[in-house]
């Protein structure tokens, strides 16, 4: 009975590496030719680790979270690297046993969280679908009820309201509710993606505040995946910058705001105002993300870079470390200046 | 909820009444005056004439004729008297036709239903498959197809080539010579079966949803009481002596019902199919997809509950071919319903039965408004539950 | 914004469209809307089914016009006992007999139904049942392809009638009838969604009982009263259609997209530039309606058919020649059951029936999933 209501994260010693993403491609087929929306991307998730994924839309963010659950659409392709989960490869695994996998080991809190909830069942019913899918013994209906009202109260919910049907929720609550559906099955790693972009600045903010206490307190590992920089930036160690399915930076949360060392990670940051840091003017990123079906030679950031080069338009960069456990994707990254900075 | 099926049953009934009123003025504004066909035959004698005209109420003013009107339909029960079979009561033919019609219309809309959500929540599901293509083909066929044509064409297969099944009509008359029973005693018996079954296996489920949380205990039940409850059904008749007559009138049923069947089956399928395209954008079928959940609980539970939701409403607007449909069913199997006593009355010029006809089947149509309207109150939790 | 909020006089004030523009305005609305029809066009010709249904309405317009052709060329000269035998009603091959009225037909060579003798009849007295009269003799003519010395490739009705002009003929009446019926229909659901939409309140709340209630009236069994007690021509049948269709269920779909179009930011700044009513309505709701209104003038013209086509087929309106006419006369005549036997009788004209709301049907369906993105592919 106790053991139904202990929600932890079945990951491993904090701080060994949880989950590798190496050398990821993956191409979506349409009519007019390949988009290679993620391009050898490659990063490492730590147990009890929050990092976060930042971009613009349409840079490959999500396309990258559905690739770790293998939940792509039809059309898509992956073309190379590997998921290791582990120490297992997620890849090589078939879909019957990929679909044993999901929520169990990685759960995911949806882009427009609001809309996943399906509107003819109970909001208890759904995440008790969850259970009977994936809890490794068979539950009754109360032990059940019980997990699901425990998980609604760590989220902050009444367990009252467990029998209530999603019209009936507020966007926050709703929201809260995911992330229970999120926590149902003790998963090891969770996927946030754009959780709270849908909810007004104050709930958004609560549920940031909330995801985070529930994140260091369970040492639950967790990638977020945001356009929003603030929300990275408050609730991650470690993040990555994405651009045109490519990543172009990586470091600690920190570093990445203080001494961005891609043009893009400069102007992205420069472009979003500081209120708590000194005046200064904003940068504007001027130009329009490439088009995927033909990106550009070279950077593929290099029509847009105030910084490019002649290097730039003819040869790929690769990452290259610039600072401890800090990387950055560019040839001409001394030239990148120090912004304000962000004041935490 | 019971608020809502109020409101809908309220207005349902005022619909209707303005629907009589327009009838009766429809019946006003016919060339040269109804009782013309009468009144202005040279043979009848003028007090004759005056007599008649103050029988059937002509003297009056139109208003407090009106008025007679909605009175003798909604509490008389009264619709006045057949001219070509007179002095038969227009009501008495009518309600002798009435259940043939209904049964007609029900196992067809039910049938079709059934069917046609369940090829097209497949159809759906195979995009791009040949599979899909072929019974798209044959859907958009029957969805179109000329219907009495078709319907001369299934009777002219069935019943003239294969012989399998009678010319149309009710019952084999041969057979029920000497009888001990009425054929429509016997035929409203076997609907009186159908409607119990029904409501108690409705009854049932209520019982079984309020004592059980669990979802599988509960469809469990649901499929042990609807087994059972057929099976009493089904031994009832088989023991009944009344059987080897139920059978004549299910053999007759069996062409025209698939015939109608066939063709709103087709655009059941249609309409399910792109309902559940729709549905399976939906971010709670990608939320599903992440949870693990199996492909087919996926399409069964997540995406054909909700894709019937915009079913059961474009039902009503699919009803108008239903009705269509089964007027020239009964024309053309020659069924005594209601559809084939407004052609009869339409050919003998006979307008009280005529209009009584129109009247009836405006009736079934509000019914089966409301009927979809509760439905889709049941399907939908926005509805169902107030929040 | 800021433009916008500016009066319309002092924004224009000295400003010459045509000092910036080097091009007439024309011509950039005309290049406008030629990339967009490209632009659909390409979505639309991605639907194959689409493309049929445009092929199969071009056969068919084919045929209309070529009846009209036929008749004063090819076919002019054939004359036999001082008729066409082309001609739509009653061909010259037919050999007279006396026949039985009586209520059904079982022997079509000595009997003849009510319905029928009426037709045939000299319009004195309504003939009754028992009586005789003169009537043609019932037996169609099978087709002969050489067509030599026997002109109907798709042989006879069983008056004598050549099945291949009527079938050409009825191309002519299903256009003609499906035109006005979708004409009607879709001008009125556009007329009355958009102001149903616009103004709301008492006006949207009558409008719109009001489409309740003609969703509520089962369409061909009023019809069958109707046509039974007036007499219901082409173009009448129609404009009944199309008003009976105009006001139920298109007009409610029509009001919702007028409704989503009517809480656009462009409206709030027509109505702020100084724009009546009548010009928001007609300058800037009802063209971005128009394309669902055209899409629902596609399966307007396939519920046409049907009406005109059932009805006709109970022998209960009162048009020269269409296709349920053609299914109606072999049905009457007692060919029922001879099924494909005597194909010709109805195959020719069931099928066209099919084909031409196929036709339209597709081509729906093809311009929903331009109109209607939710459906597309991807």
């Amino acid at each position: 009975m106790a053991q139904t209501l202990h929600i932890e994260s079945r990951g491993g010693r904090v701080g060994t590496p949880l989950l590798e993403v190496q050398n990821l491609v993956m191409h979506y087929g349409t009519k007019e030719g390949e988009v290679s929306a993620v391009d050898n991307v490659s990063f490492t998730l730590n147990n009890g680790e929050a990092i976060g994924l930042v971009g613009e839309s349409g840079c490959g963010k999500t396309s990258v979270a559905l690739t770790l659950l293998r939940l792509l659409p039809d059309n898509s392709v992956i073309k190379g690297g590997d998921i290791k989960l582990d120490g297992e490869s997620l890849i090589d695994l078939d879909e019957e046993q990929m679909r044993r996998r999901r929520w169990r080991d990685i759960s995911m809190v949806f882009q427009g969280a609001m809309n996943s909830w399906n509107p003819v069942y109970r909001i208890g019913d759904q995440i008790r679908e969850a259970l009977r899918l994936h809890w490794p013994e068979t539950l009754t209906y109360q032990e059940e009820t019980d997990r699901i009202g425990a998980l609604f109260e760590l989220v902050g919910l009444n367990p009252v309201t467990m029998e209530r049907y999603p019209h009936e929720f507020s966007g926050g609550m709703r929201q809260r509710a995911v992330i229970a559906m999120a926590l149902s099955c003790n998963p090891k790693v969770i996927i946030a993606d754009e959780p709270t972009t849908a909810l007004d600045v104050i709930v958004q903010d609560q549920i940031l505040r909330e995801l985070k206490k529930i994140q260091q307190e369970l040492g639950m590992s967790i990638i977020y995946i945001s356009h929003d920089i603030a929300v990275i930036a408050e609730v991650t160690e470690r993040m990555g910058v994405m651009y045109a399915g490519k990543l172009v930076e990586l470091g600690s949360t920190l570093e990445v705001f203080h001494r961005p060392r891609h043009p893009y990670s400069y102007l992205l940051l420069s472009s979003t105002p500081s209120i708590t840091g000194p005046r200064r003017k904003l940068a504007p990123l001027e130009g329009e993300p490439p088009n995927l079906l033909n990106p550009p030679t070279g950077c593929r950031f290099h029509p847009r870079c105030p910084f490019a080069i002649d290097k730039c338009s003819s040869e790929e960069p690769g990452l290259v470390e610039v600072g401890e456990g800090h990387s950055v994707a560019c040839w001409n990254w001394q030239e990148v200046p120090e912004i304000g900075g962000l004041q935490k | 909820m019971l608020k809502y099926i109020a409101k809908r049953f309220g207005q349902i009934f005022i619909l209707f009444y303005v629907f009589l009123a327009l009838l009766f003025l429809l019946l006003d504004l016919q060339p040269g005056d109804i009782s013309q066909q009468f009144v202005g035959n040279p043979n009848i004698p003028p007090e004759a004439k005056e007599i008649m005209v103050r029988q059937l109420g002509l003297d009056q003013p139109k208003i407090v004729q009106l008025g007679n009107h909605l009175w003798n339909y909604s509490f008389g029960m009264d619709m006045g008297v057949s001219w070509s079979s007179y002095p038969r009561e227009v009501s008495d033919i009518l309600f002798s036709a009435l259940p043939r019609t209904v049964f007609l219309f029900l196992t067809a809309t039910v049938m079709s239903f059934w069917l046609g959500f369940y090829t097209g929540k497949l159809v759906a599901w195979r995009r791009g498959t040949f599979i899909e293509k072929s019974a798209m083909v044959t859907s958009i066929f029957f969805w179109t197809v000329f219907y009495p044509w078709f319907a001369i064409l299934m009777l002219w297969f069935f019943a003239s080539q294969l012989g399998w099944f009678p010319i149309g009509k009710f019952i084999s008359v041969e057979k029920w010579i000497g009888a001990p029973y009425a054929a429509d005693d016997v035929f409203m018996l076997m609907l009186g079966t159908i409607a119990l079954v029904t409501l108690v296996y409705g009854v049932a489920r209520y019982v079984i949803d309020r004592s059980s949380d669990d979802p599988q205990t509960r469809r469990n039940f649901h499929r042990l009481a609807l087994w059972s409850l057929a099976g009493i059904a089904g031994a009832f008749w088989a023991f009944s002596a009344r059987r080897t007559y139920a059978g004549d009138i299910l053999w007759h049923t069996f062409v025209p019902v698939l015939t109608l069947t066939l063709v709103n089956f087709a655009g059941t399928t249609l309409l399910t199919r792109s309902s559940m395209l729709e549905t399976l954008r939906e971010d709670y079928i990608l939320t599903a997809r992440a949870k693990g959940v199996p492909e087919r609980t996926i399409r069964d539970r997540h995406a054909a509950r909700n894709a019937m939701l915009p079913v059961t409403t474009s039902l009503v607007l699919q009803l108008a071919v239903v009705i269509a449909g089964g007027v020239i069913t009964e024309q053309i199997f020659s069924w005594p319903g209601l559809g084939r006593a407004l052609l009869g009355a339409i050919t003998a010029e006979d307008i009280p039965v005529a209009m009584g006809a129109l009247a009836l089947i405006g009736i079934l149509s509000l019914l089966a408004h409301l009927v979809a309207d509760i439905t889709y109150a049941f399907l939908d939790p926005r509805i169902r539950v107030q929040g | 914004m800021a433009d916008i909020l500016t009066p319309p006089t002092e924004r224009l004030d000295g400003f010459d469209p045509s000092a910036v523009l080097e091009e007439p305005l024309w011509r950039i609305r005309l290049r406008l809307s030629w990339r967009s029809f490209r632009k659909n066009w390409a979505l639309f010709s991605d639907n194959k089914m689409g493309i049929v249904g445009i092929l199969i309405i071009a056969l068919f317009g084919i045929m209309a016009l070529a009846h009209p052709v036929l008749m004063a060329t090819v076919w002019q000269d054939h004359l036999e006992g001082g008729k066409n035998v082309y001609d739509i009603r009653a061909g010259a091959d037919s050999i007279i007999v006396t026949k039985t009225i009586v209520e059904e037909v079982t022997d079509p060579v000595t009997q003849i139904s009510q319905i029928e003798a009426m037709f045939l009849g000299t319009g004195v007295s309504i003939p009754e049942i028992g009586d005789t009269i003169e009537a043609p003799l019932a037996n169609p003519a099978p087709p002969v392809l050489s067509g030599v010395d026997h002109p109907h490739i798709l042989g006879t009705d069983p008056f004598g009638g050549d099945v291949f002009s009527q079938l050409l003929f009825g191309a002519r009446a299903a256009f003609l009838l499906g035109a006005i019926a979708a004409l009607s229909s879709v001008a009125l659901a556009t007329l009355v969604g958009t102001i149903a939409a616009y103004f709301g309140g008492v006006i949207d709340t009558l409008l719109m009982r009001l489409a309740d209630l003609v969703i509520l009236i089962p369409l061909l069994p009023l019809l069958i009263v109707v046509s039974g007690f007036w007499n219901v021509e082409l173009t009448m049948l129609g404009i009944l259609i199309g008003v009976l269709g105009g006001l139920g269920g298109t007009a409610i779909i029509l009001k919702s997209q007028a409704l989503s179009v009517k809480v656009k930011p462009f409206i709030d700044a027509a109505r702020i530039a100084g724009g009546g009513h009548w010009r928001i309505i007609t300058r800037h709701i009802i063209p971005n309606v128009l394309p669902l209104s055209f899409l629902y003038m596609m399966f307007a013209v396939t519920g046409a058919i049907f009406t005109e086509a059932a009805l006709s087929f109970l022998g209960l309106l009162n048009i020269q020649q269409s296709w349920g006419i053609m299914i109606n006369i072999a049905h009457t005549q007692g060919y029922t059951l001879e099924g494909l036997d005597v194909w010709w009788l109805m195959l020719p004209a069931g099928l066209s029936i099919t084909l031409f709301s196929a036709g339209f049907f597709l081509v729906g369906r093809a311009m929903d999933e331009v109109v209607n993105p939710r459906l597309r592919k991807r």
